[in-house]
């Protein structure tokens, strides 16, 4: 019997590029909806361009950035700057559920795809445009992209650490997690909605009001006690220990790269020279009584512990800085893995700060759990997805690998659109399928 | 059917501490009616500070202020026979059950899904853990901090020189709340079309493994590993961003500006460029980038293909294209340095180079933009005489606009609206539960 999908059914003309669009579409991709990938010749995501890319690959099909967000989708390739193409793409939404697209405002009204009058053609649709800035105000055309909109948002103001610069979470986090959740979230509590009275809308996410979203108290903190916010470190109001301890390095002569003798050779004077040290770091939560006491039993019980300047969380508050010191002459001479075993044996929250190859190749609980997926590409080999962060009871999602530029228009055109072949490749050597 | 909710005829439990709080408060922003089970005498979500006034009170916590509007409260102690029997009748009205206990707690319980599905066959029940129900770890315990550390966006945020950096409020928590939603809704969208409930077990681990950018493609593809840097978007090791001029974070008169390019294929190209040059040159601060040449070489810094080919074509021409990257920062750095960071964000946007400022939250809530569109709303507190300034809607929907309609609930505040109104249970029964310790 075929595997129930969740999201049958449901088909998305999906207009979207660079991170945060691509990453709703995943998603609903990933749970068993049709998303078709809008994408032109004349107009690539830049995406398709980025690293990483294996050595010697170099197509519009091989950055493994592009591919790792673009899974279960089809692709086509349709021209928005003739006419004819943005006809065409007219009789797509009218076959589909949900339209998406994460340009600046004046895009879609631009190409005559103002989300006014495709509701009117098909007023069950669901539309979803994720402006960075939101439609009107009067920084309504700016433009930024993730990790930009963050320290828009203020994210980065309470990152980081006191009186450093203010560099964020080191990714662009709202393009990848917080807004394409959000936008799923709202996109599917619409589709609901849909079920119910059979009534679509419109969806409007502005990026940097959703990142301000999930800030947890910080702006109630301003509006009520007038107190900014600034960075923590990696402390916490109401624990102690808390933070990153540094544990035993690990020495490598050799970094498991893969790259080409002139890459290595053009990136020479950023390797430096081995061994290199790989600093390890494991970290570390205490939040009630009972998990300190697990703490100190779990360390041994040495006589700091003892010490009445530990003994309760306010007294810990007032001399963290000695608790720290005390913790990481200890964890200095373990491996993360090791204290993180030993501390959640005693129940205390610890975790090693893992890299993305702890995370691929050591961590057997992701291993075991089968959350990283290998999908063949033609060109490619062999490429590993991020797995699904939800596990379904009755409609587990899976990871499809992503489609080639273009791979899909025969179906998309042909089958879907019911173009016969002569039409398809006239538009095809016009140049309105490239 | 209040037609202008979107989720305004579903009825969701929730048994979720801080790593599902944001899920429920989505779903009951957009209309669902959220019933917050706590235990007597309050969650203990509620001694989260800050607090209002920084009065420490359980009535008064922002942080659950902010993560329980629209929700209703009851108080129900689970770990009673009556309390239990009091929950399944609760049960058959739900549609959704979220929670966030331990993988197990709630089959020791009786109240396992199991159970449960006998009670109400189509429910949907969300279990949001640190690591899943299954595997290894699955009985680990972990607060945001271990979440961000164990999914992996914790090793590479900050700079060499300091530890390892948690991202500011709980990003893990978010990651995790939020797949629950989208989950939860997705299963709901299955049970609208075939009457079907299920059982969805969400990871926090895994959710923010699923935030890491290009970090996993590109150990998969190049064994390179993404460290900490400094930068807003770190590099992995050892690749260097050449990529653009003026990319990344910049300091400037007053604070500090991220920019990503200037005349890349996504700016205004070189005519922002020359826009940019002008206005350095104007106030004799442009030094030789007037020149041509580095017209050229902005426009071939802003092309990745170009770039990429260089580098495996000509070692030494790349190299010496990294050294004329880091001449043009360092003439643009310095102009910047001159300005204030709104007069840079005011003048270059309108060109299209895009770039943002890094905001204070006192920046955020008077900025400009957001009042234009109105995105604060107030909301009254009757019971401490105040109206309070909440941050709006992460999105706007046309037909059924999510919104907060009421503040968060008071410890037990539903008890009597629930438990007689709704389940039927006498005054006199209540008040023997009260004085039981069930509610």
């Amino acid at each position: 019997m075929k595997k129930k999908k969740a999201l049958d059914k449901i088909r998305v003309a999906d207009f979207t590029w660079w991170g945060v669009g691509p990453y709703v579409t995943k998603l609903l991709g990933s749970m068993g909806a049709e998303v078709i990938r809008i994408e032109s010749m004349e107009r690539i995501d830049p995406i398709r361009f980025a690293p990483p890319m294996k050595p010697g690959q170099f197509s519009v099909n091989t950055s493994g950035y592009w591919n790792n967000f673009n899974p279960n989708k089809l692709s086509i390739t349709l021209n928005l700057a003739r006419e004819k193409g943005i006809e065409i793409a007219k009789k797509l939404i009218m076959r589909s559920d949900i339209v998406a697209d994460n340009f600046t405002p004046r895009v879609m009204p631009k190409l005559g795809l103002g989300y006014e009058k495709i509701l009117e053609m098909k007023p069950s649709l669901i539309l979803l445009s994720m402006p960075v800035m939101g439609r009107g105000g009067p920084r309504s055309n700016f433009s930024a992209f993730g990790h930009q909109i963050a320290g828009l948002a203020g994210l980065n103001a309470i990152s980081g650490f006191p009186g450093r610069p203010p560099s964020g979470t080191g990714n662009a986090l709202s393009d990848f997690g917080i807004n394409p959740y959000q936008a799923s979230t709202a996109l599917l509590a619409a589709l609901h909605y849909r079920n119910k009275t059979g009534k679509g809308q419109f969806i409007e996410l502005a990026q940097y009001e959703a990142t301000t979203c999930v800030l947890e108290a910080a702006i109630l903190d301003y509006t009520v006690n007038k107190r900014i916010q600034g960075p923590m470190g990696n402390r916490h109001l109401h624990a102690a220990p808390h933070g990153a301890y540094r544990c035993k390095d690990e020495e490598r002569w050799t970094l498991n790269i893969r790259l080409t003798e002139q890459e290595k050779k053009a990136l020479s004077p950023y390797l430096g020279d081995p061994p290199w040290a790989e600093e390890r770091w494991c970290a570390i939560a205490v939040f009630t009584d009972e998990e300190w006491r697990g703490f100190c039993g779990a360390v041994g019980n040495p006589s700091w512990t003892e010490d009445r300047k530990f003994s309760t969380l306010s007294k810990r508050k007032e001399n963290e800085d000695e608790l720290d010191a005390h913790i990481e002459a200890w964890s200095r001479e373990r491996t993360p893995e090791e204290v993180m075993h030993l501390l959640q044996k005693n129940g205390v929250a610890a975790g090693v700060i893992q890299n993305s190859e702890d995370l691929m190749e050591k961590d057997t609980h992701l291993k075991e759990r089968e959350f990283y997926q290998v999908r063949e590409h033609p060109e490619m080999g062999p490429v590993t997805y991020d797995g699904l962060q939800f596990k379904f009871s009755e409609t587990p999602g899976e990871i499809e690998r992503a489609p080639l530029m273009g791979e899909h228009n025969e179906y998309v055109y042909g089958k879907i659109l019911g173009m016969p072949e002569e039409e398809i490749n006239q538009y095809t050597v016009d140049g309105i399928f490239m | 059917m209040d037609s202008e909710k979107a989720l305004g005829d579903i009825r969701i439990l929730d048994l979720a501490g801080p790593m599902g709080l944001y899920c429920t408060k989505l779903l009951a922003d957009l209309g669902a009616d959220v019933i917050k089970i706590e235990k007597p005498g309050g969650d203990p979500s509620r001694w989260m500070g800050p607090f209002f006034h920084d009065d420490p009170h359980p009535e008064k916590s922002l942080y659950w202020f902010n993560l329980n509007t629209n929700k209703r409260s009851i108080t129900l102690n689970l770990e009673t026979v009556d309390g239990r029997k009091i929950f399944k009748k609760l049960l058959k009205t739900a549609d959704l059950l979220i929670e966030t206990f331990p993988p197990g707690y709630l089959e020791k319980k009786g109240l396992g899904y199991s159970m449960m599905k006998e009670i109400n066959p189509g429910l949907i029940m969300t279990s949001i853990t640190p690591f899943g129900q299954t595997g290894p770890y699955k009985n680990y315990r972990a607060y945001d901090i271990v979440g961000v550390a164990m999914g992996g966006l914790m090793f590479f945020g900050g700079s060499p020189e300091d530890p390892p950096n948690q991202p500011g409020a709980s990003q893990g928590y978010h990651a995790a709340g939020l797949s629950a939603s989208e989950a939860s809704l997705i299963a709901l969208h299955h049970k609208d079309m075939t009457g079907e409930g299920q059982y969805i077990d969400v990871s926090m681990q895994e959710s923010v493994a699923n935030c890491l950018m290009w970090t996993m493609p590109f150990y998969d593809l190049r064994k390179a590993i993404t460290t900490r840097d400094g930068r807003c978007v770190t590099s992995p090791r050892p690749f260097p961003r050449i990529s653009m001029a003026w990319y990344d974070l910049f300091p400037c008169k007053d604070g500090w500006v991220v920019g990503h390019g200037v005349a890349g294929a996504f700016s205004g190209g070189l005519e922002a460029w020359d826009k940019l040059i002008d206005w350095m040159d104007s106030e004799d601060m442009a030094g030789d980038l007037v020149e041509d040449e580095w017209r050229v070489l902005a426009e071939q810094l802003g092309d990745a293909a170009y770039l990429h080919t260089l580098m495996v074509s000509d070692p030494e021409g790349f190299t010496n294209m990294v050294a004329k990257k880091d001449h043009i920062d360092r003439i643009i750095g310095n102009f910047l340095m001159t300005k204030t960071k709104l007069e840079i964000y005011d003048t270059v946007q309108p060109w299209r180079i895009p770039t943002t400022v890094i905001q204070t939250i006192k920046d955020v809530v008077k900025d400009p933009q957001l009042e234009a569109r109105q995105f604060f709303v107030e909301v009254e507190h009757p019971e401490l005489n105040a109206t309070v300034t909440y941050p709006g809607m992460p999105y706007r929907l046309s037909e059924t606009p999510a919104k907060i309609r009421r503040r968060a609930p008071l410890i037990g505040e539903h008890n009597q609206e629930i438990y007689e109104s709704e389940l039927g249970l006498s005054p006199t029964e209540l008040a023997g539960f009260k004085a039981g310790g069930v509610i």
